[in-house]
């Protein structure tokens, strides 16, 4: 793409951005919307400006915890997805009891985590994971079960091992879908670290807590926009990995040559 | 036909419910309730609000309840905060006043688990272990510039003293004439420190209104004002009516603690020992400290005036 | 091309011996009615009829993919174990491997060392004219180039019952015509028994030395014969006369479609 389409793609999504923030400046100015419900949007500049810092700081805690959180509930998700796919009867038994990871309020339990794990980051770590878990369960699972029929004929054909079926055939079948649940997973569990950090402390979270109590709502805006974009940088991330792994092979990663 | 009939029935009562409510006040509390909102409800059940044709609907709080911006914001004609938060909103551009206080001393502490052998506030601080106290709040601000180098460390405070009782190691804010007296009965007693001691007291538990709703509302807001009063000393001389029907909303707090409360914060309502006409009235010099040292601690950039801050009824 | 046989062994194919076979699914019903027939080593035999005739259950029965209801279904070889190919409907081929990965897959199944089993594809890619396009991928193929890789992995076990399920149906007809030839000359250098399905009645003459047509479900047997043409299918015998009579003879037996019930 030269540079002229490469600007033109960027305008049609910046438009709205800039409309929007001029509006809420122009009418937080004028007083016409009271500061306390919403912040300038050059406050909220200022406040990432002047915290600048602070914020960088936070955002390094929650993004590593939100990562180790991430990295759990990769492996025990992915572990427990396969053995599930294993056995009809191990899915039927054990899958309802995943469903609980999603549909638990992780802020109701919060405060048990604390009592488990104690205050800091362990318990920031295990928020992010009971948040983000589900959806890797259930993409590998997904994955796992969506392998062509006509190869696994071609595996048992050569008397192929549940081995070889599992880590030559069904795995890597799986992995677009897996990288898709990996996508969701990872905006969750900078959520999850975030709810974590309100009660075990530490982190972004702690920074909305306090600005919270101070009535500093442009600091809870700027804390939230970089929250934000911790999560874009953690789906990017997983977009890198899948671009690289499956670049070679699968539809979704190729561009129309 | 007797669906019909069904149905014009509900849409009437609908109708008559919704235009009720448009005359009901509501009475925003920021936490479950407790003693320390004792005279409220003794105010409602004693019939002095409808007598003086108030239709007042006490809801309460939790952790978080934005209550001051709930009252700036009308969704709710009054409310209950700590006097900081007035004064903090004020700066902020929300334009609130306080009407009542119920504490002349003002209740906050910390409490500590007496086996750790701490003389004083100071030793709290430059002692290792955790103390759970409200990130930003004032009174956090206040004792962490006072105990500057302070060894302990700091985790949020969720509410409840579930965390007090299984670790030893574990001090936290509280209310000294509530969270104490649960610990105690659930078997660890506990020793608190009063926040006011070491110089910060501002009013507490201070009912809150618009001043323009005030302004345009002058006889309802003292009716108000004055039936709170008289549910406060009422309250003072006869909790276990008012206690009754608390215990029910609140299943955090049983009734022999609320009993032992009500005792226990007697003191800290009537202060020096005001006369009744006089409980809950505020002074411009008590703002105007509160004003100075939020201002102090950065917690302002301006200084509101201290007489924009409340209004005596 | 080369036509060589497989240099482990001479000229070998299975026998398959089906004695009242039939099948049954949920759903659809019966499916092979009481089907007895045999087939001997090296023939090239095409299975014919209209579609969900259940010959392709058929197939995957002699595959060992799925068991018989009832029935006995018996494969010998003349010369050692049972070894079968099998190609699929669609290629069929793993994405993310090359031509040559997607070749030796069957001998890496077994245990195979990678060094003796590239060695082995390269000769089976040789076989079906492959051998530049070694290492694209799948997705760089065309859908000819696909099949022949198919059938190259197919090969590569040197089957002794070479097993085809209407291989080259989505193909375009000169890719198709091409095909056949191959897989013909193919049949004529290694000697193993070919089982070929097929709704196509042009194919199946041209391709078989002998035709078994199924009617519709469930399927009973409504011709089993040989072909009477020379054994070197050419092109010009796709307009010869003789060609042109033997599909016509067929043609009467297979149902048309207004004929399915």
């Amino acid at each position: 793409m030269n540079f002229k389409t490469k600007i033109s793609s960027l305008l049609p999504p910046l438009l709205p951005l800039i409309l929007g923030m001029a509006l809420a400046e122009i009418t937080v100015r004028s007083g016409w919307v009271p500061s306390y419900l919403i912040p300038a949007p050059s406050e909220v500049i200022r406040s990432l400006i002047d915290d600048r810092v602070e914020l960088a700081v936070a955002a390094w805690t929650t993004l590593s915890s939100a990562l180790a959180g991430l990295l759990l509930s990769f492996t025990t998700g992915t572990l427990f997805a396969i053995a599930l796919s294993a056995s009809d009867l191990a899915r039927r038994a054990f899958y309802p009891y995943a469903v609980f990871f999603q549909t638990v309020p992780i802020i109701s339990i919060a405060p048990l985590l604390v009592i488990w794990f104690g205050f800091g980051q362990p318990t920031v770590i295990a928020s992010a994971a009971i948040v983000s878990v589900f959806p890797i369960i259930a993409s590998t699972l997904l994955g796992l079960k969506s392998t062509e029929p006509a190869l696994i004929d071609l595996f048992t054909l050569y008397s192929a091992s549940a081995r070889q079926m599992l880590y030559m055939l069904k795995i890597p079948f799986a992995l677009p879908q897996i990288f898709s649940g990996l996508r969701i997973a990872s905006g969750l569990a900078v959520v999850g670290a975030i709810v974590g950090e309100f009660i075990g402390g530490g982190g972004l979270g702690s920074v909305v807590d306090s600005a919270r109590t101070q009535q500093r709502i442009d600091r809870v805006f700027a804390a939230v926009l970089i929250s934000a974009l911790l999560g874009a940088v953690l789906v990017g991330a997983v977009n890198l990995i899948s671009a690289l792994t499956l670049g070679s092979w699968h539809i979704s990663e190729r561009k129309a040559s | 036909m007797k669906i019909i009939l069904g149905f014009v029935l509900i849409l009437l009562s609908t109708v008559a419910a919704w235009g009720a409510q448009a005359t009901q006040l509501q009475f925003a509390l920021n936490w479950k309730a407790e003693p320390e909102f004792g005279g409220f409800y003794t105010a409602k059940l004693s019939g002095s609000f409808q007598k003086r044709n108030l239709d007042v609907e006490i809801t309460e709080g939790g952790a978080g309840t934005p209550v001051v911006q709930m009252v700036a914001n009308s969704k709710v004609r009054f409310g209950i905060a700590a006097a900081d938060e007035v004064v903090i909103s004020q700066a902020r551009g929300a334009d609130v006043v306080a009407l009542f206080a119920v504490y002349q001393i003002n209740p906050q502490g910390i409490m500590v688990h007496p086996e750790r052998g701490f003389k004083s506030l100071g030793d709290v601080f430059n002692s290792p272990g955790t103390l759970a106290i409200q990130s930003g709040s004032p009174h956090a601000l206040f004792l962490q510039k006072q105990f500057p180098g302070y060894k302990v460390t700091f985790v949020p405070y969720a509410g409840g003293i579930a965390t007090f009782l299984t670790d030893p190691n574990f001090s936290q804010q509280c209310f000294v004439t509530s969270e104490p007296l649960i610990a105690r009965r659930k078997g660890k007693p506990a020793q608190s420190f009063l926040i006011a001691d070491a110089g910060f007291n501002p009013y507490g538990t201070v009912v809150i209104a618009r001043r323009q709703y005030v302004a345009k509302n002058q006889k309802q807001t003292r009716d108000l004002i004055n039936t709170v009063r008289e549910g406060w000393i009422e309250y003072l001389r006869a909790p276990e009516p008012a206690n009754n029907t608390m215990v029910k909303l609140n299943r955090a707090m049983d009734a022999v603690s609320m009993k032992e409360a009500a005792e226990v914060q007697k003191s800290f309502i009537l202060g020096a020992g005001a006369p009744a006409q006089e409980l809950g009235k505020m002074t411009m010099e008590r703002w105007g400290t509160l004003v100075n040292q939020l201002y102090d601690l950065k917690l302002i950039k301006t200084k509101p005036v201290a007489d924009k801050l409340f209004q005596n009824f | 091309m080369n036509s060589s046989s497989y240099s482990d062994q001479s000229k070998s194919g299975a026998a398959v011996r089906c004695e009242g076979i039939s099948r049954a699914f949920a759903g659809t019903g019966l499916v092979l009615d009481r089907l007895t027939f045999q087939i001997e080593p090296g023939e090239f035999v095409a299975l014919l009829g209209p579609s969900g005739s259940g010959k392709s259950s058929l197939l995957r029965l002699t595959a060992g993919l799925d068991r018989a209801d009832a029935g006995r279904l018996v494969i010998e070889a003349e010369q050692g174990t049972v070894s079968r190919g099998f190609v699929f409907q669609e290629a069929t081929l793993i994405p993310w491997r090359n031509v040559l990965r997607n070749t030796t897959l069957p001998l890496e199944l077994q245990g195979w060392e990678m060094e003796r089993a590239k060695a082995r594809a390269q000769e089976e890619l040789w076989r079906v004219r492959l051998m530049e396009f070694a290492a694209l991928y799948p997705h760089e193929l065309s859908g000819g180039m696909k099949m022949r890789t198919s059938v190259a992995r197919a090969l590569i076990t040197h089957p002794n019952l070479l097993l085809l399920d209407e291989p080259f149906a989505a193909l375009d007809e000169p890719t198709r015509h091409a095909l056949q030839q191959q897989l013909r000359e193919i049949w004529a250098a290694l000697g193993m028994t070919v089982l070929f399905v097929t709704h196509s009645i042009s194919e199946a003459v041209f391709l078989a030395n002998r035709i078994i047509v199924l009617s519709p479900r469930p399927a009973r047997i409504l011709l089993d014969s040989s072909i009477q043409l020379t054994e070197t299918r050419t092109a010009a015998l796709r307009t010869s006369f003789a060609y042109v009579e033997e599909v016509r003879r067929i043609a009467t037996v297979v149902p048309t479609p207004e004929q399915e019930t």
